[in-house]
């Protein structure tokens, strides 16, 4: 069926179908795809995937019978949990959790930073069924967990979440999907982070083989803002993590980080894209991949440096081991620099794992196996000790010896 | 015999570089291999080792007993070898400690030997340590990330201490170190000796041998041993150099 076809055949069941500004959108998003000739070679939303799978599906969408928000007794600590996307409202002097609205759409299909031809993207704003919105009030420092619950098999959710960080706000966010259902979701976060706001984002992925997860965050930081992401890629399902950001106003600062943990044929597209539109402002865009058997990965990574963009910093970096010959990482770092004051760099290695460090660690009487295991412990040490939630730590470190115990 | 190498020849990427080279090892000994660039002291030393960069071509080597090439690398440094590298490797993210810690435990455990626990290895690499003049912080460190030359080598001996080796190999443990610094190197060795442990020391100049004193030197050149004898050999190459061996 395609995409016209399959949504005037669901349209009551999506979002916002009755309003007419949002139609009219609609509409050039599928004129989009009727008129893209889907070419791989310059499309990086494109690489690795068969898109046919994506957009010749089958549109199906239950509505949850009850979501949660708990307060965990804990001061200014909440645990949330979302079943297909949706979460209940929730209100209190602190925090305002509510269902995404119609001007959230509006809002965000404005946006021109992620490209128009990256269909997940637009699938996403087509299919629409489910997200909601946080808003953190100001100057309250708050700490939010999330876990993403699919309740059923062959599910497609679309989901939108708006996070917006009041000024002087912090926000400790933790989101964790794992599905074990054959199920895809889609999922688009917008996030806002206000003046003098600071959020750390961590996205645990351990989904099981038929699960698909495609996630794209938006991000954009105001005057002295902080915004820090970092992703912790242990699906055995195909993941999609891509991730933009605009520092909009000086001093503002954006980390995003992530390390993607691939065996079997499985497959994980990864995209990092900082665009600086402010002076004094500092980004950083490093990932990891560790791959096995016949995994393949791709890393785009993009630093635009506006030209009233002075003083910047930006910094990318790109890693990756691959355990075996048919594993495949494709890399790219690309900087985009209009103002002639910035410091930039970029870095790519991927190859195998060291065989002088295997030697020197065999020498001393560890088995060949102990010893690989060792180096890509090592490899994302410093990754590890930087978590300073010692809970998250116990969770990441448990997920890489399951996948540490089938490297052979 | 502890170690007998007997016509070993032995080739990497079409190049022969050692030649029918016979070398005897007794408990006890230490024994010097002295040898100009190039004449395949290193790649005797990562043949014993067992680097597989290296194609066997004929020979043979018994260790303790054992075909050597029966043994991996790991079996190997189990069984009691131990080569201080010439060019120790730069491991970030791996702590000295544990990374120690599991080394002897995993010969330990190959001689049905009890592990060691962490409070009694703890005790133990703050004395070697301390004997080595080797300050605890950095043994907090990643293994060899961030050491000076010095710091290496002492490094390769604090791990050779600690895991008590019956054949060490130091495969040109002197380059790069300062006087001092050799000497605290070469007062580690000496610390080792003992009647049933022996040594392969693999170097270029006399110097190391005024502080080891080796019971026989070889003279290496062109993947061959062409002379053997006492400590006068090494005398003689640093008055005369390696051309007349040639």
């Amino acid at each position: 069926m395609n995409i016209q076809d399959n949504y005037l055949k669901n349209k009551k069941n999506i979002f916002f179908s009755d309003n007419k500004n949002i139609q009219n959108y609609r509409e050039t998003l599928i004129n989009i795809f009727e008129n893209d000739r889907f070419d791989k070679k310059n499309n990086e939303s494109l690489k690795n995937i068969n898109l046919k799978n994506f957009i010749d599906f089958k549109y199906k969408y239950l509505i949850p019978e009850e979501t949660s928000v708990i307060n965990n007794n804990q001061e200014n600590s909440y645990s949330i949990v979302s079943v297909n996307g949706q979460c209940s409202s929730f209100k209190d002097d602190k925090i305002e959790i509510t269902k995404i609205l119609d001007e959230d759409y509006n809002d965000f299909s404005k946006n021109n930073t992620i490209e128009n031809n990256d269909h997940f993207v637009n699938l996403n704003s087509l299919f629409l069924n489910s997200g909601f919105k946080i808003v953190i009030k100001k100057n309250n420092n708050i700490k939010i967990k999330i876990s993403n619950i699919i309740t059923d098999d062959d599910l497609t959710i679309f989901q939108k979440n708006n996070y917006i960080c009041e000024e002087g706000s912090s926000l400790n966010l933790i989101e964790e999907y794992e599905n074990k259902n054959n199920s895809t979701s889609n999922i688009l976060n917008v996030i806002k982070l206000e003046k003098n706001s600071q959020l750390n984002h961590f996205l645990i992925q351990d989904n099981s083989p038929n699960h698909n997860l495609i996630i794209t965050s938006h991000s954009s930081c105001k005057k002295d803002s902080t915004y820090t992401q970092k992703v912790y890629n242990f699906s055995e399902g195909y993941v999609r993590n891509f991730h933009y950001s605009e520092l909009i106003e000086a001093n503002s600062e954006v980390d995003l980080q992530g390390i993607f943990f691939l065996k079997d044929n499985n497959t994980s597209n990864n995209k990092t894209f900082v665009k600086h539109l402010a002076e004094d402002c500092k980004s950083n865009q490093v990932y990891k991949g560790i791959l096995n058997d016949r995994s393949k990965a791709t890393y785009f990574s993009n630093t635009h440096v506006d030209q009233v963009a002075q003083k910047t910093e930006g910094y990318q970096l790109s890693k990756g081991i691959l355990l075996s010959d048919n594993a495949s990482y494709f890399s790219k770092p690309e900087l985009k620099i209009y103002a002639d004051d910035v410091k930039c760099s970029h870095g790519s290695t991927i190859g195998p794992i060291d065989e002088n460090a295997i030697f020197y660690l065999r020498s001393r009487g560890m088995s060949k196996i102990a010893a690989t295991k060792i180096l890509i412990s090592s490899f994302i040490n410093e990754e590890l000790t930087s978590i300073d939630n010692e809970h998250m730590s116990e969770i990441i470190q448990k997920k890489l010896v399951r996948y540490l115990s089938k490297v052979k | 015999m502890f170690l007998e190498i007997k016509n070993l020849s032995v080739k990497i990427e079409n190049k022969k570089i050692l030649k029918s080279l016979n070398l005897n090892i007794n408990k006890g000994e230490v024994h010097a291999i002295m040898g100009p660039n190039g004449s395949g002291k290193s790649t005797l030393a990562n043949v014993l080792a067992g680097k597989e960069d290296y194609e066997i071509l004929n020979g043979k080597i018994n260790f303790k007993d054992n075909d050597l090439f029966d043994l991996n690398i790991e079996e190997r440094a189990q069984e009691g070898m131990f080569l201080a590298f010439q060019y120790p490797v730069e491991i970030p993210g791996v702590n000295i400690t544990p990374f120690l810690h599991s080394a002897i435990n995993s010969k330990r455990k190959r001689l049905n030997e009890d592990e060691i626990d962490n409070l009694s290895f703890a005790k133990l690499l703050k004395s070697k340590a301390s004997d080595l003049g080797i300050n605890i912080d950095m043994l907090k460190r990643s293994v060899n990330t961030g050491f000076s030359g010095g710091e290496k080598k002492r490094y390769e001996i604090l791990q050779m201490s600690i895991l008590n080796p019956d054949l060490a190999i130091l495969d040109e443990t002197d380059s790069g170190l300062d006087i001092d610094a050799l000497k605290i190197v070469t007062d580690g060795v000496n610390k080792l000796k003992t009647k049933d442990n022996s040594f392969l020391i693999i170097t270029h100049y006399q110097k190391l041998l005024d502080y080891i004193k080796p019971d026989y030197v070889h003279v290496m050149v062109n993947g061959s041993i062409v002379k053997s004898g006492s400590c006068e050999i090494a005398a003689e190459i640093e008055k005369d150099g390696f051309q007349k061996f040639q």
